[in-house]
């Protein structure tokens, strides 16, 4: 059994550094044996994952004993939904890629690049071991750096540049404050197990450190977030990154972060944690109405999915602040939900702009759903998802993370969490606007011209899925909800305590 | 009644010994048969590889090595701990490494100074891993200054002025440096009176308070002294001047054995002080955060590779020390480790500039804009420059320069030295901006690349396959060699901290 665990990190790893060091005029070089060597990597990987989920295997082996440090890997309920996304869209952006092949430099490159976020970010979702947590975390950045420096928007090079260095180095300064925060963690707590670090609740750690450590951890992981007012390397890093970096970054990098707030912050160093959450909230909630309001006026529209990803991501940091189990459960569950619209919109964009040429909104186009009308379905899905109606997947998380605001753990601030969860109304008011105003400027209308193609094949079918998984987990939320459930309450009982 | 005189144990000093005998045996070997060259290399390098080897029992958590021992006393002139006696192996390594890279070239007439360019080698590698293992002033201070002379004559050799003034500036380098030395030894011994560097001397200021600062100041002088030679600002300056001057070799030599050397004299020193207890040694902290900050600022600046690498070095000296600004054995072993890394990752990279220094000349290999399109050209030389890179700016797949970070800051942390570990944040994310930089070259498109390569000397062999048969061998084996060990040293890192003694 611990060979799938094993595995689903090998097979990436291995498929992804071959397919980079592969030459030019190797066999894997071309365009079609890139992408093929990938799918069965990234089906092989997805098809493990899910195995890993389902038998829930662990792995405890000893790699630094100079450090302290153990390969430790196991599933839990946290991690388990992630993992799937995470797999799920390994594949998705291998297939999407056959209908829209990167451009720039070598395919094989390319794909290696993808494979190696994939294993980053799967590293990260299973370790168990703090350190181990902070090595997989930083193993994403180059890959991805790649991706965006060499195979991104080459229209402004000089744009690319400092998008691409600063989504790094915003980055790396982000982790590095956390290795602080880490270390600091495993040094007064004595160990670097993150299972025993959560079961100790900070016991033995004085309120004072754990706010130390707690500031340390949460301005570090709120760059990866992006939280307000750290944000500012997000828009320029998805504008100018192709498709498949969009997607994973908007729907799997950033979900690291908060996935680190759970792991490293809630679970370990309740107090300190107690403490910030009034301000870790604010800025939440600040960055709700901020992306709110900068979608309503911006005009490119990758830029604009960017910052609504930074409203998003205030929704899931508001629950989290809530400090109870329906406001963890809520900001577990949008953090799918965002992976999930996220993932359809800048699949959809991106191809939109290789269509358009551009992605600004300012240029007459053709109306998506006279020309294209599985687009323009995709399109509604995912907007109407994105300002979070009632029966899609986007609801459930922002509807329980403001009921959680409004209703806090006891030792929370509660006058503020509801001025916080009010603010966070007037948020999703202004959702509703920005994503209407993209439905009126390019899905409705009666232009024909200029006319493009329509989704199919490989493109149609991420898309087809993607709305089927907002349609589903929309409907059915309890079973991301029913999967989360035990191991939040473990956390939050005695948060609550 | 034991024996009267000092034991003399062969095996333990085998390190220090086998590369000083192989210097001896090269300048013999030159004044009775002339024009050898080949063979000069070729002692020198076995001497290096049995003075590598008699490091071995002396790794990891391995008993401490110790002879020259006096009589009744007991104390020891020489001891090689794990710590010790992996410094000395990695300086015999690098100095293997030097040597593949200046390795004499059949095509090329021979300048006539290749077996004092070897014997030099040695005998400053001889001086690095004796001041490992040196436990008392006299040999100390000795070997430090073995280590260091000669490489002056190394710059100087080539004769070039930026050669000689390179050397001019490490000549008063190590001038001031060894007054600063000596003085620092002269106080040691008035304030323990004794001549050993040893916890159990150090101690002897705790009975007698009035003592205790000058120990204090002799090991501040200790610091300023050792600053010199491991480039710390503010004791820096001779060396992007020495590096650039230098033959690149030479150049590698410097960012290795001599930084190796310099350590060793610094953690003999920082060991005797350990037991005295935890008090912070805030210069060190200060010289730390300066150097990494300056370093890494004026890094960002170049446009020559060698200057690049070379205020690298100076960045990368204050991480080397950081963990030093606690004192405690975990602090010492977190050094060494960082100095590890550090050196196999400078070692790398210098060897995959010398090769292109061979395959595209001087010109088109010492000057940044020259990389562009590396990936397309020479797809493994491409691989190790950038793994060699990313190893120093810490990000995977690089991963032993992350986790030598990681070890660096956990003392840092440990003593809740705030201010300092936020600082060492801030340098990670600069050092990314220095090395990315050179690594995004490597990936742009080759259009601005002028001209055919203009290497003089292999041209003959009409290669088809250009890297293979134009860069000499013994490089690409010094390539292979140092990205084998950093490959492998990334896929476990254990292989690199357990040398130290865990």
């Amino acid at each position: 059994v611990v060979i799938l665990l094993v595995g689903a990190l090998v097979v990436p790893a291995l498929a992804g550094t071959a397919l980079v060091l592969s030459g030019r005029d190797s066999m894997t070089s071309s365009e079609s044996n890139a992408n093929r060597v990938s799918l069965v990597a990234s089906l092989a990987t997805a098809a493990l994952v899910l195995a890993a989920v389902i038998t829930r295997p662990a792995v405890d082996q000893p790699w630094l004993p100079a450090l302290g440090v153990r390969m430790q890997f196991a599933v839990d309920g946290i991690s388990a939904p992630l993992l799937l996304l995470t797999a799920a869209l390994g594949v998705a952006v291998v297939v999407n890629a056959r209908s829209r092949p990167p451009h720039g430099a070598s395919p094989a490159t390319f794909y290696g690049c993808l494979l190696l976020v994939e294993f980053g970010a799967l590293a990260t979702f299973l370790s168990r071991d703090a350190v181990v947590f902070f090595l997989s975390f930083e193993i994403v950045l180059i890959p991805m750096w790649v991706l965006i420096s060499r195979y991104g928007d080459s229209h402004d090079l000089a744009a690319r540049a400092d998008a691409s260095g600063r989504f790094v180095l915003y980055t790396v300064l982000g982790s590095t404050l956390m290795l602080v925060g880490i270390l600091t963690l495993v040094h007064v707590s004595g160990t670097a197990n993150l299972d025993e670090l959560a079961a100790a609740h900070g016991a033995g750690i004085d309120r004072p450190t754990q706010v130390i450590i707690a500031a340390l951890l949460l301005v570090g992981l709120g760059i990866k977030i992006p939280l307000f007012p750290l944000h500012t390397w997000l828009p320029p890093a998805h504008t100018i990154a192709p498709t498949a970096g969009s997607v994973l970054l908007a729907a799997v990098l950033l979900k690291m972060g908060t996935y680190g707030v759970v792991r490293l912050v809630i679970a370990p160093l309740p107090l300190g944690f107690g403490a910030l959450a009034p301000v870790f909230a604010a800025l939440g909630v600040i960055g709700i109405l901020w992306g709110g309001l900068a979608c309503l006026v911006e005009n490119d529209l990758k830029r604009l999915i960017a910052y609504s990803s930074v409203a998003h991501m205030g929704f899931v940091v508001l629950g989290l602040s809530s400090g109870t189990t329906v406001g963890l459960q809520a900001a577990l569950f949008a953090n799918v939900a965002h992976g999930v619209v996220s993932a359809l919109l800048f699949f959809l964009v991106g191809g939109l702009k290789e269509r358009w040429g551009s992605a600004d909104l300012a240029t007459a186009r053709a109306a998506l759903r006279e020309v294209s009308p599985r687009l323009g379905l995709a399109l509604v899905v995912g907007f109407a998802a994105s300002l979070g109606l009632p029966g899609l997947v986007g609801f459930w998380g922002e509807f329980l993370a403001m009921y959680s605001a409004w209703s806090p753990a006891p030792d929370r601030p509660e006058g503020l969490m509801r001025v916080l969860a009010v603010v966070a109304v007037t948020g999703t008011a202004v959702a509703a606007g920005y994503s209407l105003r993209v439905l009126r400027l390019i899905w409705s209308g009666d232009r024909t011209l200029p006319a493009h193609d329509d989704a199919r094949g490989g493109e149609w079918s991420v898309l087809a899925v993607l709305v089927a998984s907002v349609l589903v987990l929309g409907r059915a939320p309890g079973l991301l909800l029913n999967t989360t459930i035990k191991d939040v309450s473990a956390i939050t009982s005695e948060v609550s305590r | 009644m034991s024996q009267a005189v000092v034991s003399v144990n062969v095996a333990v000093l085998l390190p220090v010994l086998a590369p000083a005998f192989g210097a001896a045996v090269v300048l013999i070997a030159d004044v009775a048969v002339q024009r050898l060259r080949r063979a000069h290399y070729i002692v020198a390098l076995a001497s290096l590889v049995v003075g590598a080897l008699a490091t071995v029992p002396g790794l990891g958590a391995g008993d401490v090595r110790q002879t020259l021992c006096l009589p009744g006393s007991g104390q020891c002139l020489y001891a090689a701990d794990g710590v010790a006696s992996a410094l000395q192996l990695a300086a015999l390594l690098a100095a293997s490494v030097t040597l593949l890279l200046s390795w004499p070239d059949d095509k090329k007439q021979s300048q006539g100074a290749t077996a004092v360019t070897v014997s030099l080698v040695l005998a400053a590698t001889a001086g690095a891993t004796a001041v490992a293992g040196a436990r008392d002033l006299g040999s100390w201070l000795v070997a430090l200054e073995l280590a260091t002379l000669p490489t002056v004559a190394l710059v100087a050799l080539r004769g070039a002025r930026s050669a000689i003034s390179g050397a001019v500036a490490l000549l008063t380098t190590a001038l001031v440096s060894f007054g600063l030395l000596a003085l620092a030894a002269a106080l040691w011994f008035t304030a323990t009176g004794t001549g050993f560097l040893t916890p159990a001397a150090a101690l002897t200021v705790i009975a007698d308070p009035t003592r205790r600062p000058i120990l204090v100041l002799a090991v501040a002088l200790v610091v300023a002294g050792i600053g010199f030679k491991l480039s710390l600002v503010p004791f820096h300056a001779w060396t992007p001047e020495a590096y650039d001057g230098a033959p690149l070799p030479i150049a590698a030599f410097l960012a290795g054995v001599s930084k190796i050397a310099a350590l060793a004299a610094l953690l003999v020193v920082i060991r005797a002080i350990v037991p005295l207890g935890a008090s912070v040694l805030t210069s060190i902290a200060a010289v730390a955060a300066v150097s990494m900050t300056l370093g890494n600022v004026m890094a960002l600046r170049q446009d020559g590779v060698v200057r690049l690498l070379a205020w690298s070095t100076v960045a990368q000296a204050g991480w080397v020390v950081l963990p030093l600004a606690t004192l405690s054995t975990l602090a010492v072993e977190a050094s060494g480790a960082y100095l590890l890394a550090y050196v196999l990752a400078t070692l790398l990279a210098f060897a995959v500039v010398a090769a292109l220094v061979q395959t595209r000349g001087a010109a088109r290999a010492r000057d940044l804009a020259s990389y562009r399109g590396l990936v397309q050209d020479h797809p493994l030389l491409a691989a190790a420059l950038g793994l060699a890179l990313l190893s120093l700016a810490g990000l995977p797949p690089g991963v032993l320069g992350l986790v030598a970070k990681v070890t660096a800051l956990r003392p840092v942390v440990a003593s809740e030295l705030w201010l300092l570990a936020v600082i060492a944040a801030v340098n990670a994310v600069l050092g990314v901006a220095v090395y990315l930089r050179w690594v995004r070259v490597l990936f742009a498109s080759p259009d601005a690349v002028p001209g055919p390569s203009t290497h003089v000397g292999t041209d003959d062999v009409g290669g088809v396959q250009s890297l293979a048969v134009k860069a000499h061998p013994a490089t690409l084996a010094a390539v292979g060699f140092a990205a084998v060990m950093l490959v492998l040293a990334s896929l476990s890192p254990q292989l690199i901290l357990g040398l130290l003694g865990h």
